[in-house]
């Protein structure tokens, strides 16, 4: 068989594959075919030489897929826009695997001898090669604009098809022939930096307008709906760096302004016994790796300035006559137990609170009333018991 | 083409991975649909041999260890269509 004759029954089954593929109508395979098209390469390649036409095939089949690549796939995904473009292209996509799986099968008896002999790419490699060279290089750009602008939507309430952004993504993923980068570099990167904006300007807004809880609840809702996004479309390798970026700019880098919050800051919500919101805070700042600092010191002060003031009650009291060391000691029991249950029920017993608790009361414990500090009279008191 | 056909069954035939390929393949190919395989180029004599390998094999499989044994005139036909064949 010369190359011309293989070559024209081999245009043939491509020609028909294609329109198979591409969903247009197409008679029935006529009988044997398989056979024919898969003998015609065998034959081709167990030529003796110089009829051997191994390396031609090898070269042909490189060349359907270029040709194919280069005329139909990408003028048809390049005509197109927004949601629309990435639908063609996940359907040019699955179009050309199915391709590659078809004629590999064909070609199977090259992949045996003369591929593994002279150690060149696989059909598949090849055929994969192809794609992301004459598709997936001149498109990603776009694609990535457009995933972008459609999660942007979704961040704003819109129902976007999450479907189409998965296998888009996967298409990222593959292109990247065994390596992460593809993705990493073409897509993540953009989406981690979208991601850190568009979280910054919110906290810029929330910060102005809401209480503490309503902004720690906001914030709380966010992340859960980052990771619902990572579990619908996004690589799991996404989500440590996703839940970073979101974190710093909504917990990290506002903590200060929002635990200081005037009258909805940590010290009203601990004056006001708001265990709910208290909780939250600490499992939103646990998470965070030294998260807990800022607010572990917001709460020392506060017990610091609680405790102070009534020292200073008590040394009004003493001045205007009546010395009422009873009643100072019974106030510090009863702040210390009231501190204490934070600790446990808000703060999970964590090691940076009890320390907290402990620094603030030996400042105050130590500060003099009527010449003994607290801490002489309560140990007195004790004696007296 | 010498118009002799053989019946085995489809396991047995998918001991070649050629013909695994043809009877799995979608695209609506004949051999898929109906199950038959023309070889035109190989002899009867030499498939014939080629299913009793095939059933040969998956008993081997099996644990019954016995013995195939090839006339020399046919080794070298044979070693062809197996090659073909992927077997």
């Amino acid at each position: 068989m010369t190359m011309d004759q293989g070559s024209d029954l081999i245009d043939a089954a491509v020609t028909k594959l294609k329109r198979i593929l591409e969903g247009k109508p197409e008679p029935a395979s006529e009988s044997h075919e398989y056979v024919r098209n898969y003998t015609a390469v065998y034959n081709m390649c167990t030529q003796k030489p110089p009829d051997d036409l191994s390396q031609q095939l090898y070269d042909k089949y490189g060349g359907i897929f270029e040709d194919y690549d280069k005329h139909t796939v990408l003028p048809s995904i390049m005509e197109k826009h927004d949601e629309y473009m990435l639908r063609e292209l996940s359907r040019m996509w699955d179009i050309h695997k199915d391709m590659v799986r078809w004629l590999s099968r064909f070609f199977f008896y090259l992949d045996r001898y003369f591929i593994t002999r002279r150690s060149l790419p696989s059909l598949t490699e090849v055929g994969m090669t192809c794609f992301r060279d004459h598709v997936y290089n001149n498109v990603h750009f776009n694609v990535k604009q457009v995933i972008i602008a459609l999660i942007h939507k979704e961040r704003e309430g819109q129902q976007i098809d999450s479907a189409l952004l998965k296998n888009i993504l996967d298409l990222f993923v593959q292109n990247g022939m065994g390596s992460m980068e593809r993705y990493e570099d073409d897509f993540e990167m953009f989406f981690l930096q979208e991601t850190a904006f568009y979280y910054s300007r919110r906290s810029s807004s929330w910060i102005l307008e809401d209480s503490c809880p309503e902004y720690m609840i906001k914030s709380e809702e966010a992340l859960k709906k980052e990771k619902e996004r990572v579990n619908h479309y996004l690589h799991s390798t996404t989500e440590p760096k996703l839940v970073e970026i979101v974190q710093t700019h909504l917990l990290v880098l506002v903590a200060k302004p929002l635990l200081e919050k005037e009258s909805s800051g940590i010290s009203a919500l601990l004056r006001d016994d708001k265990m709910d919101d208290l909780s939250r805070m600490y499992r939103l700042y646990h998470a965070i790796p030294k998260g807990l600092e800022p607010v572990a010191e917001a709460f020392r002060l506060h017990v610091t300035s609680e405790g102070n003031a009534l020292i200073k009650q008590a040394e009004d009291a003493a001045t205007s006559g009546s010395v009422e060391e009873q009643v100072l000691v019974r106030k510090i029991i009863d702040l210390h137990d009231k501190y204490m249950a934070y600790v446990t029920d808000c703060f999970q017993n964590h090691t940076l609170f009890h320390k907290a608790l402990k620094e603030a009361f030996e400042i105050f414990c130590n500060k003099k009333v009527t010449g003994s500090s607290s801490a002489e009279l309560l140990a007195t008191l004790s004696l007296l018991d | 083409m010498e118009g002799f056909e053989f019946i085995i069954d489809r396991e047995v035939a998918m001991v070649s991975q050629t013909i695994r390929s043809m009877l799995t393949s979608p695209g609506g190919f004949s051999e898929s649909k109906d199950g038959v395989v023309t070889f035109p180029d190989i002899s009867t004599t030499i498939l014939e041999k080629i299913c009793q390998y095939f059933y040969w094999s998956l008993q081997y499989s099996r644990g019954k260890e016995t013995e195939f044994h090839i006339e020399p005139e046919l080794t070298l036909e044979l070693m062809m269509a197996a090659n073909y064949l992927h077997t």
